[in-house]
């Protein structure tokens, strides 16, 4: 073994040797094979050269890249680029100009430039060819979705699992009515382009026309202006189709702060306060989380969260009497609703996700084989 | 005796409060300190941060609000002390307005250490030359995708009112093609953002700093390679301090290590209180059979 | 059209939003530029003003209709017109055309911050340690055998995150590091799969005006 390895050490040693001998022999010499293209899926004004390195390159400093184009025939120089890189993109073309491109070889006082590349042009692409399997999924995806939709609206019975989260709703609605205390809505702590955030309000608006038609009160604090207007438009609509337009009040739903725990600070004093039999925690959630779960736990509330934040969700499931996962939050507004498009739309998510699954497995059997010693026998 | 094992079971919650305020409070009274030693995540965001090359930058994203700045803000301070012990090239931005004081804060923490050390101007760390604070831009996507372009043209005044295309350490930053690495503190989802946006569209490496209770959130993203290195709460914040006094010889008040005393006592307390609760439900279980 | 116009809207502006994605043409990125940097901007704004409305408005009604403790939402809004009014016009450091500082004593933005702001904020989350400890009081019992695993993990957890393990065991502080690399990344990934396939499907159901939950379920 040990001979082995100073078999190998003699081997780059004569290899070094060769290089050092090369240089001093024959001076420096350039990088050969100098190549500009137009660099792929950009918006333009980028040109990518490649290079074979120069002979001399482990003794190089590195390599100044010169362009030259046919309205400035003089070289300027457009970067540099250390030893050992065989490609350089420059970065400040005008899209139309054709260029031409030198690579210079530097070691201390000395250069050796290579020869003038080929004439190249910059231009933007239209399409990324690099995205291509997204679209091809989403594609698939999309006819999924849209098939159990089709199969919905002509009749097709579409079992959905039992999610014992959303049938407590109408239970812990109820109690809070016989109780006569409020229902307090906490829909996370993101904006409304957070998908997490419209699931919230899915559910508001089923839960607001439970309440509207048990003629309790609902208090929804929140902690965004943006998704504070889209709550107050919710919840005022879900009244009115339950019927109710004149129990709908205002001021049941506010923007507090967008300050994290301020905002926890506040809605900790509202169960303080108010003691809402029922406490809804629907969205994304950070830290806050258990301080608003415990805080609800121990006032005697009954708690029904749903997060996908996969980090929160331990301290909801410790401290609230059911928790929605993932996805059940995104799937509770087609449960509650019971519609069929938003059934169909539901079951065809989960065939994508038999898909993934699918092309996971393949892919990963597939990789495992080809790294098997066995198969190289083959 | 039924009832002291039922008590055992189902304690108060404000004993359980007060003994841990009490473990809290008697380390800082009364201090000892242990040595971390450094995870692997820690020191390759230590190893990456001390071998950024001389034409490239470190930026950190102040993402933390007040309420994790006890957690998070060892952390701005031990990166910056790096940087600048090293003459590294730093840039600073917030994504959240409330951490324009941390950010703040820190860097007048830091540059003080060093300037009060400081025998020539060569030696003092000044704003403009060897750090920019770009300050706050909102909504968060405009400067995480924004610097990819350019810097400058995102943030067109630093937090002092300076013009950044005039600061002479803009000069090498333009872009995310001259930061050798951002590191994203915060309690909440923006280094998710950064990894999302700016590593995704302009393949920029991204270093994060977050609080303990979301730091599992981010091994998906290490192991991936996505994140390159990462601090995770205040035993994160601890052992970067202990990597820049061990192997650069800065020193300076080390809040993170001194805080781990306490931490130690509260997590032992909880453990505790578990043993209690576990003790007390199994012996009311045998009674019950 | 009350209807109409914002289905219209989600689907025209998810499609444009979407289309960026795959066309790095100039146009199809400054377009979407302009759209995040001007015009979410704006609407950014004009909703804070609607913010900041909710909450004067919520507590003015407090007050005028003698609300249980409504004698905190005085100091609420005064804090508010104080603070608004020190921010307009003191500048941040006391910079601005507004004397923050009498004999010394200075109530600028800067330090209405540092010492207020902060602290106030790292109290609430550090009670967060509280409820931790009564929380993990309460559910960690070792019921079956599920429940005992996690309570090894959690120990294994509680102690590896500390610099003492190392001193006791020095082989925690790995364990507990490769539990988080590994089991739980599987795990996390897991449900990755799923969060990401359901916002996918959400977002799709959205722009194609299936799902109107956020209109308030008009049909």
């Amino acid at each position: 073994m040990q001979i082995t390895k100073q078999k190998i050490n003699i081997k780059y040693l004569v290899v070094f040797m060769l290089l050092l001998n090369c240089c001093l022999v024959y001076g420096l010499e350039p990088p050969t094979k100098v190549v500009a293209k137009d660099a792929p899926n950009d918006a333009g004004g980028n040109i990518d050269i490649f290079w074979q390195l120069s002979v001399s390159d482990p003794t190089l400093e590195g390599y100044h890249i010169l362009r030259r184009s046919e309205p400035e025939p003089e070289p300027v120089a457009v970067g540099f680029i250390g030893r050992g890189r065989n490609s350089f993109t420059d970065e400040g073309t005008t899209d139309g100009v054709k260029y031409s491109y030198q690579v210079i070889a530097v070691q201390e006082s000395e250069e050796a430039a290579s020869e003038w590349s080929n004439l190249v042009s910059s231009k933007p692409q239209w399409f990324h060819t690099g995205r291509i399997n997204v679209i091809v999924f989403t594609f698939i995806f999309t006819f999924l979705i849209v098939f159990y939709i089709n199969r919905a609206k002509r009749g097709a019975n579409l079992f959905v699992r039992k999610i014992a989260g959303l049938l407590a709703v109408d239970e812990a609605i109820g109690r809070a009515t016989e109780m006569g205390k409020p229902i307090l809505y906490v829909p996370g702590l993101t904006g409304i382009s957070d998908v997490a955030t419209i699931a919230a309000m899915n559910i508001l608006g089923e839960v607001a026309k439970k309440v509207a038609t048990c003629d309790s009160q609902l208090i929804v604090p929140n902690t965004d202006p943006i998704v504070f207007t889209v709550a107050q438009e919710v919840v005022k609509e879900a009244y009115t189709q339950a019927g109710r337009p004149d129990a709908y009040k205002s001021d049941s739903v506010y923007f507090v702060t967008d300050s994290q725990f301020a905002y926890a600070a506040a809605v900790d004093g509202i169960m303080t306060r108010e003691r809402p039999a029922t406490n809804f925690f629907m969205g994304y959630f950070y830290a806050e989380a258990l301080i608003l779960a415990e805080t609800g736990a121990s006032t005697g509330a009954v708690q029904i969260a749903g997060t996908d934040s996969v980090m929160q969700l331990p301290f909801f499931i410790v401290a609230c009497d059911y928790t929605l996962m993932g996805e059940e939050l995104y799937a509770a507004s087609a449960y509650l609703s019971r519609e069929p498009l938003l059934l169909g739309g539901l079951i065809g998510q989960d065939w994508g996700k038999v898909v993934i699954v699918a092309v996971l497995i393949l892919t990963s059997v597939i990789g495992l084989l080809t790294n098997l010693q066995v198969l190289k026998l083959f | 005796m039924k009832n002291s094992w039922e008590k055992l079971a189902k304690l108060d919650r404000r004993v359980i409060y007060f003994l841990l305020l009490l473990v809290v409070v008697v380390p800082i009274i009364f201090p000892f300190r242990l040595k971390p030693k450094a995870m692997p995540p820690v020191e390759k965001l230590f190893n990456h941060i001390d071998t950024i090359p001389d034409d490239k930058c470190l930026v950190i994203s102040v993402d933390y609000t007040p309420d994790t700045e006890p957690e998070l803000h060892p952390m701005a301070i031990a990166l910056l002390r790096h940087a600048f012990a090293q003459r590294k090239k730093v840039g600073v931005l917030c994504i959240s307005l409330l951490g324009l004081g941390l950010a703040q804060d820190a860097l007048a923490t830091v540059s003080e250490e060093f300037n009060s050390r400081a025998q020539t101007n060569a030696d003092s760390i000044i704003s403009g030359r060897d750090f920019v604070f770009w300050g706050w831009q909102t909504p968060p996507l405009v400067p995480i995708l924004g610097m990819g372009e350019n810097i400058a043209k995102v943030f067109p005044l630093d937090y002092y009112g300076n013009r950044t295309d005039t600061l002479p350490i803009m000069q090498k930053i333009k872009n995310y093609n001259d930061v050798a690495i951002l590191v994203s503190i915060a309690g909440s989802a923006v280094p998710f953002w950064y990894i999302t946006y700016a590593q995704t569209s302009f393949g920029v490496k991204i270093g994060a700093g977050s609080t303990a209770v979301q730091a599992a959130d981010f091994y998906p993203y290490l192991n991936s390679g996505q994140v390159t290195g990462m601090m995770s709460g205040m035993k994160g914040g601890a052992e970067y301090e202990q990597l820049v006094e061990e192997r650069l010889g800065v020193y300076g008040r080390r809040r993170a290590t001194d805080a781990m005393s306490s931490q130690t006592a509260a997590h032992i307390w909880i453990m505790i209180t578990i043993i209690i609760g576990n003790i007390g439900y199994f012996v009311m279980r045998r009674r019950k059979k | 059209m009350k209807i109409r116009l914002p289905l219209i809207l989600v689907l025209v502006t998810g499609i444009v939003g979407a289309l960026p994605f795959i066309i790095p043409h100039g146009i199809a990125q400054s377009f979407d530029n302009e759209f995040r940097n001007s015009i979410l901007r704006i609407i950014a704004a004009f909703s804070l003003v609607l913010g900041v409305g909710s909450i004067v408005r919520h507590h003015t009604y407090k007050i005028k209709w003698k609300r249980e403790n409504w004698q905190y939402s005085w100091i609420l809004l005064i804090s508010l017109v104080i603070t608004s009014i020190i921010g307009l016009f003191g500048g941040i450091e006391g910079t601005g055309a507004l004397p923050t500082s009498v004999r010394g004593f200075s109530f600028d933005i800067q330090t209405i911050f540092v010492y207020m702001a902060i602290p106030l904020g790292a109290t609430m989350f550090a009670m967060l340690s509280f409820f931790m400890a009564s929380a993990a009081y309460r559910a960690f019992r070792a019921r079956n055998f599920e429940a005992t695993l996690l309570l090894i993990a959690a120990f294994i957890m509680m102690l590896g995150s500390v610099p003492l393990s190392s001193y006791i065991f020095p082989r925690l502080p790995g364990f507990a590091e490769w539990i988080l690399t590994v089991p739980n990344t599987a795990a996390k990934r897991g449900m990755g799969f799923g969060i990401a396939l359901g916002s996918l499907a959400t977002s799709l159901k959205i722009i194609l005006g299936i799902e109107r939950g956020w209109l308030g379920g008009t049909k």
